[in-house]
């Protein structure tokens, strides 16, 4: 009993921890996304340079782990006069890092869509750009909208490494807390609830999604 | 009215279509070689032969779906050479005039069967969505599936996604029809459905050319059978005459494989 006592002392400055996880994760994917579909696409075009500038903002963003992304954000570009707030920093990581994941995702969706679409929307005289955004671009995000929900709960989970560069985010919140009066033990249990509470329902849509698909196709 | 007159909204000319010395190959495989057809106004060509002969990739010639390495293709008042370089404005055009029917229909199953019809039509010819619902509406009762409007594709037998499909060509008032195998992906029962409303437009007078297997449609339906084998024709002329007299050894040998089976 003594541990829910304590966890409702400090669920304020956990919440607004959370807040702050929540509002550098929604960024991340509120821009990563877009920007992972103009990946997606570069990494298919028929010029050479442009795929492999494409190619190697996705393949930097998914081989280097997140928190060196980070760093290299946070101490690394001031060398180069470049400073960010810890906050912006911890978007833009995240941001490259959900668009690198999502447009991997969006690429296999696009590319999953029957050739017939393609040749049918020809024949019928439709244009290049009214069938990809008409045609090819809601099939292809339907088959991608498990793995995109997917890419936004690990972005959320990643946003503890935030912590890493003083954000004052739920990780850094609770670490804080702890070092107070080193109750880690119950700090970091009620941490880990927060993050299942918000990632575990997040499942559940996505396995909906999956399931409601399937049922379609 | 009939279909082609709902098609064609005011019985607009027909059009003919003139391919002469089409030549394909990809690498060192030839697909077509110097292949040339002509189609009058309001006939109806069927296309057969054994597959691998080039059939489909001929019909896809006609349209452009697949670009030929040489040749030349007259339809309407337009003149393409697929060789050479091809304007957004011709190609347009002739895709404009050329309606296509899929062997695997290609219905969008995101939209209902009436989008499906109605979406072409609102971005290809302009029309407000009501005058596009309603040119779809006439189609659609007119291939007998007024009631599947609502429904998308995934909701429909095989043989009603192929008439939604060509309903869906028909929308645009094309001059000419190509059917790629519009029966080989359905029951033969089913097939029946999509056979009758091809008879219909072709008894209305659309210009069509059909690559088939269905020799009974062939023989009853068309003006003009043309045999490929090989990447080339290599008999053409009444479906009657060719088919109780071939003159080519291998027409005769494909004829005996799928009339005496």
């Amino acid at each position: 009993m003594t541990w829910l006592t304590e966890w409702v002392g400090y669920l304020p400055q956990m919440m607004s921890g959370l807040g702050v996880s929540l509002l550098i994760a929604g960024i991340s994917i509120l821009f990563g996304y877009p920007l992972g579909l103009g990946l997606s696409l570069m990494v298919t075009a028929k010029n050479l340079a442009v795929r492999t500038l494409g190619l190697a903002v996705v393949e930097i963003g998914r081989g280097a782990p997140a928190l060196v992304i980070l760093y290299l954000f946070y101490y690394g570009l001031p060398k180069f006069g470049i400073a960010f707030e810890s906050v912006t920093a911890a978007c833009l990581a995240l941001t490259w890092n959900s668009a690198a994941y999502s447009s991997e995702i969006m690429r296999a969706g696009l590319q999953s869509v029957a050739r017939g679409q393609q040749e049918a929307s020809n024949a019928l005289g439709l244009s290049q750009r009214v069938t990809f955004f008409r045609v090819i671009m809601p099939q292809g995000m339907r088959s991608a909208i498990p793995g995109l929900m997917g890419v936004a709960i690990q972005v959320f989970q990643g946003t503890s490494l935030a912590y890493g560069i003083a954000v004052p985010e739920l990780m850094k919140t609770a670490y804080n807390i702890g070092s107070q009066d080193f109750n880690y033990l119950q700090i970091f249990t009620l941490a880990g609830l927060c993050y299942a509470v918000i990632s575990m329902p997040a499942t559940w849509i996505t396995v909906f999604f999956e399931k409601r698909m399937a049922r379609h196709t | 009215m009939t279909l082609s007159e709902i098609a064609n909204g005011k019985l607009a000319p027909r059009t003919g279509i003139k391919l002469d010395n089409i030549s394909k190959r990809y690498g060192d495989h030839i697909v077509l070689d110097d292949v040339s057809l002509h189609v009058e106004p309001g006939t109806v060509t069927a296309l057969i032969g054994p597959s691998g002969a080039g059939k489909s990739t001929f019909l896809r010639c006609i349209n452009l779906l697949e670009r030929p390495d040489s040749g030349t293709i007259q339809v309407a008042e337009h003149t393409i050479q697929p060789g050479k370089d091809v304007n957004a404005r011709d190609l347009a055009a002739l895709r404009r005039t050329v309606g296509m029917v899929f062997q695997s229909f290609n219905l969008f199953p995101h939209m209902s069967a009436l989008k499906n019809i109605s979406f072409p039509q609102q971005k290809v010819l302009g029309r407000s969505r009501e005058e596009a619902d309603e040119r779809s509406m006439q189609l659609l009762e007119r291939v007998g599936l007024k009631e599947k409007a609502g429904q998308h594709p995934g909701r429909c037998s095989g043989g009603q996604q192929q008439r939604i499909a060509i309903a869906r060509a028909l929308a645009l008032d094309p001059g000419i029809m190509l059917f790629d195998e519009p029966t080989s992906a359905l029951d033969p029962e089913v097939g029946l459905e999509v056979l009758a409303v091809m008879r219909e437009l072709a008894a209305d007078g659309m210009t069509m050319i059909v690559v088939t297997h269905e020799m009974q449609f062939a023989r009853d339906v068309s003006d003009t059978l043309v045999v490929m084998a090989d990447c080339k024709i290599i008999e053409q002329g009444d479906p009657r005459a060719v088919m109780s007299d071939p003159q080519e050894a291998r027409t005769r040998r494909f004829l005996r494989a799928v009339l005496e089976r």
